[in-house]
């Protein structure tokens, strides 16, 4: 089975987050991008495919700081080929990514998209639905789990309310993954180390990136923090004069 | 006329006892020969090269330190009599046999040489006779006393005591009956000549063989006639022969074995490096790298440790993991090794794909070696010399590499891969603590400084401890030090993360802390964290060529210095009565003992030690990586025993720490154990702060 994997890079919410002057994005200098941590599941699920039913399994990631270590991790998991997409993609929505993405995967001629369900920075939709409308393949979302069977998968969904659903798939289909089967795999430096030295990455253009006339972010702040609760002390008849104080004080009583 | 050695007294001299009985031990010597080597060459035909054959010198001083003196069987007080009286009472009459077996034949070597002096005068070659004779037969049959009271005590303490570190079973009762069966068939054997002899001045020796003496006067009261006597000694010394022989021939099957391979084992012990250095990962001739998980990738000294295994348990005993009752026993760890080795050995020396010999998922089990804190105690009470924590890195390695690992010892590598400490925290936040501005700590990568500080991830990002390291910037700074740190440039150290296995992290590590050494001015590195400074003392390059290595202090040892210079003054004598717990990587691993002790003696606190202290220190438990991993197969937390303990000493208020992990681990303790109002955990520096 043949799968595409499509990662996407995200701020890294361990830094804190700045807005740049503009007053409608983030601060770049200090960002640290990292793997959308859905896409890795995504990754992770497609290797699980790979080991019990075989087939190439090919990660195409947008070319932003630190990509390439997220490739060679994936190559390094179990991943053939590698590719780098191209071009101006820093802030690039996820209407003119799918459409390039769109453009490589017909090429690939994958039975399988797998990609995260969502990612933090997502603002016109998640990448998933808007590929498989432009492939014209199925789209199952909130995945946990995916079982080769032949020309057809079985996929995992957990409702709300603890209802799960095993959902029969036909391919081609693109998945949303929410949770790999199993949880991602550590890989040990030394083996991404290697496949520095070793895997290759393809460039690919990515062409045309047309945002579409969707969504704009116009002002991005940081929410005014709700004044904070006073904590009242002491013995229980003080608390409660002080309440009373209060209370009257707000002509509540 | 002067007492001499007899040669076959008793055995009629027309059976030739000479030739036969010299025959036999012959036969039986090259037996024991013939089938130690046939286990012996196994270990190099499984087992990887390694060069251990260097310094031949110092090699023979540790077999005369551990094989012979038995200083670390010694360092028990029971089992090291009891094993040293049966040793040396051995290694007593295997001299004193073959100076007979010397002084019987000597005359006719120089005859066959043809000299004529020894062909007409061959008493003169002997040189057992008279005062020399009866000082040999005083040495022997002393050690034969000794050799009673040592078997007595083993006897006491395999059959009726059975402490649970021994293993109880009939191979090792077959050996200490055999060597009893020996000793006293020799002890009867010489009684009962004496009995016979006892009024020929040519061979009566009297007191001089005290033992034998005193039982003669045993077959004396008997009555029976010399004739009696003469007979039931020949029974006596057939079977004091047979004995011997059996012994020779079974000690390469048998548990006797231990008295070669530990004398190999010893000889071959590792010279290289410190314990607190790891080997990097082996690599084959292909300059792939070896990863530990069967036999086949052990070295032959690897192998050779599993046959000089004397089941003794000593490390079992001192091992926290196993004391917190998890699957692992270092004991165990190196018998499952052997015995898959027995099992396997054969067929793997045969062919190159022939045989098993998997150990790491089969007789060793991830959740052993992932339960190690690598303490190093067991290394430090093996008396064999055993390399318990290099072999479970090593296997460590393999697991890391196959990516088999707990989750959360997964996050924290992530963790530590990304962000450069297991806290998950950004680089920019390491500093947060130096942020008062009261505070002014030095930028050194800014300006030169004499001391760069190492804080390391505990004592920057936990939040429970920023009260103690802005407590040590003041004591330094109040000790005029000029010092300075790296700031968001640090990163771990990676001391633990290359005891966890992933060889290719800590090297990264290593890598980004050295750039950043390179990039500031400073003379000595100093650090509050032992793993930390474990690392950077033995494991780290020195990176400048025209600097050569930076010195690298601990926080006790550099407080011990400024006191003794006179730089820190106190005000207070605190008169607290303390206990210490020395860490693993400042005692153990760096024998850093006396410079904590001193300055808590400084700050006038009355210092007591637990039971278990210096280098028998008890783990709190962190090391080796375990601060990452799950609990869930701990059954009592090292740390909380370690409470116990420490709560047991009459009048005892503060535990004294000198490692942020263990002020994390202790308070945790005190709390969960009960004993929060019964004594409080405190950092070294803490009490100098106090004193100040
Ligand atoms: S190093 Fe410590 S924890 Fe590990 S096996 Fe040895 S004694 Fe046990
Ligand atoms: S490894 Fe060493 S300490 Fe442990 S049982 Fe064997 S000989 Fe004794």
């Amino acid at each position: 089975m043949d799968i595409a994997v499509v990662v996407k890079l995200v701020p890294d919410l361990v830094e804190e987050l700045a807005i740049d002057e503009s007053g409608a994005a983030l601060d770049t200098s200090y960002l640290r991008l990292i793997v959308n941590e859905l896409d890795n599941h995504a990754v992770e699920q497609a290797i699980l495919l790979k080991e019990s039913a075989g087939g190439q399994v090919t990660v195409i990631a947008p070319d932003l700081e630190g990509v390439d270590d997220i490739l060679f991790t994936a190559a390094a998991k179990g991943a053939d080929r590698l590719i780098k997409l191209t071009g101006a993609m820093s802030g690039v929505n996820n209407y003119a990514l799918s459409n390039s993405l769109a453009a490589i995967i017909r090429e690939i001629k994958p039975h399988l998209v797998l990609t995260g369900v969502q990612a933090n920075n997502d603002l016109d939709g998640s990448v998933g639905p808007r590929l498989a409308a432009l492939l014209g393949m199925a789209y199952v979302g909130y995945v946990s789990g995916v079982t080769p069977a032949n020309d057809s998968v079985k996929v995992r969904k957990e409702y709300s309310g603890g209802l799960v659903a095993q959902v029969a798939v036909r391919l081609p289909a693109v998945l949303g993954i929410q949770a790999a089967g199993k949880p991602p795999r550590y890989v040990p430096i030394s083996k991404i180390r290697q496949m520095s030295k070793t895997a290759r990455i393809k460039d690919q253009p990515a062409g045309d990136l047309d945002a579409g006339n969707g969504a704009a972010v116009k002002h991005m702040f940081k929410p005014e923090m709700g004044t904070h609760a006073t904590m009242i002390e002491g013995e229980a008849d003080e608390v409660a004069d002080r309440l009373i104080a209060i209370f009257k004080e707000q002509d509540i009583l | 006329m002067v007492p001499h050695r007899p040669d076959f007294w008793g055995i009629p001299a027309e059976w030739n006892p000479t030739l036969w009985v010299y025959s036999i031990m012959f036969l039986a010597v090259f037996v024991l020969v013939f089938r130690f080597f046939q286990q012996a060459r196994l270990w190099w035909k499984v087992g990887r090269p390694e060069v251990r054959w260097d310094h031949p010198g110092k090699r023979l001083g540790l077999v005369f330190k551990y094989w012979i003196a038995q200083l670390r069987v010694l360092g028990q007080r029971y089992p090291g009599i009891m094993h040293v009286a049966i040793a040396w009472a051995f290694f007593v009459f295997f001299i004193g046999t073959t100076l007979a077996a010397i002084d019987g034949h000597l005359f006719q070597l120089f005859q066959l040489l043809g000299n004529q002096n020894a062909i007409t005068d061959p008493e003169a070659f002997k040189f057992l006779k008279g005062g020399v004779y009866l000082v040999f037969k005083l040495v022997l049959d002393l050690f034969t006393v000794a050799f009673l009271v040592g078997a007595g005590m083993a006897v006491y303490r395999r059959f009726v005591r059975r402490p649970s570190r021994l293993t109880l079973d009939s191979r090792f009762a077959f050996s200490l009956v055999l060597v009893i069966v020996v000793v006293i068939g020799g002890l009867v054997t010489e009684s009962l000549r004496l009995a016979v002899v006892r009024n020929d001045a040519s061979l009566a020796v009297g007191w001089w063989a005290p033992a034998g003496f005193l039982l003669a006067q045993l077959w004396i009261a008997t009555g029976a006639s010399p004739e009696a006597l003469t007979n039931w000694h020949m029974v006596i010394w057939f079977i004091h022969l047979g004995s011997v022989v059996l012994m020779l021939v079974t000690l390469p099957a048998g548990t006797l074995i231990h008295i070669l391979t530990s004398a190999f084992n010893t000889f071959f012990a590792k010279l290289d490096r410190p314990a607190g250095k790891l080997a990097p990962l082996a690599q084959n001739k292909d300059g792939q790298s070896i990863f530990v998980s069967a036999l086949r990738d052990m070295t032959w000294k690897q192998l050779l440790d599993g046959d000089a295994c004397t089941e003794c348990g000593r490390c079992q005993d001192v091992c926290p993991a196993h004391a917190a009752g998890t699957p692992l026993s270092p004991k165990q760890l190196i018998l499952s090794m052997r015995d898959t080795f027995h099992e396997n050995a054969p067929l793997l020396a045969q062919s190159a794909n022939g045989g098993n010999g998997k150990l790491v998922g089969e007789a060793i089990t991830g959740d052993m070696l992932w339960s190690c804190t690598t303490c190093g105690a067991c290394v430090r009470e093996c008396p064999v010399l055993i390399e318990h924590v290099d072999m479970i890195v090593d296997m460590r390695r393999h697991l890391v590499n196959e990516g088999q690992m707990g989750g959360m010892l997964q996050e924290a590598l992530a963790k530590l891969g990304r962000y450069g400490n297991s806290f998950g925290q950004s680089e920019r936040a390491r500093a947060k603590w130096a942020q008062p501005a009261s505070l002014k700590i030095k930028d050194a990568r800014k300006e030169p400084v004499e001391y760069l500080w190492f804080v390391g991830d505990y004592a920057s990002y936990s939040a429970g401890l920023v009260d103690i390291t802005r407590k040590t910037a003041e004591v330094f700074q109040r000790g005029g030090l000029d010092f300075g740190i790296l700031y968001e440039t640090e990163r771990n150290a990676g001391n633990d993360v290359r005891r966890v296995g992933e060889e290719g992290l800590f090297e990264a590590l290593v890598e980004k802390n050295v750039e950043a050494f390179a990039k500031s001015r400073f003379k000595t590195i100093v650090t509050t964290d032992p793993h930390s400074y474990n690392t950077l003392k033995h494991e780290y390059p020195s990176t400048d060529a025209s600097r050569g290595r930076y010195p690298i202090l601990h926080y006790a040892e550099l407080l011990d210095q400024l006191i003794a210079e006179g730089k820190l003054k106190f005000n207070r004598q605190l008169g607290y009565k303390v206990t210490y717990h020395d860490p693993c990587y400042l005692g153990r691993y760096n024998g850093v003992y006396d410079a904590p002790r001193r300055v808590i003696q400084a700050t006038g606190c009355e210092l007591v030690e637990m039971p278990r202290h210096g280098d028998r220190s008890f783990c709190c438990g962190a090391g080796g990586g375990r601060i990452w991993m799950e609990e869930d197969l701990v059954k009592e937390r090292p740390s909380e025993s370690r409470i116990r303990e420490a709560v047991a000493l009459d009048g005892v208020t503060a535990f004294v720490v000198a490692c942020p992990k263990d002020m994390t681990l202790y308070r945790d303790a005190v709390k969960t154990t009960g004993y929060e109002n019964r004594l409080v955990v405190k950092d070294l520096v803490e009490l100098v702060h106090e004193a100040m």
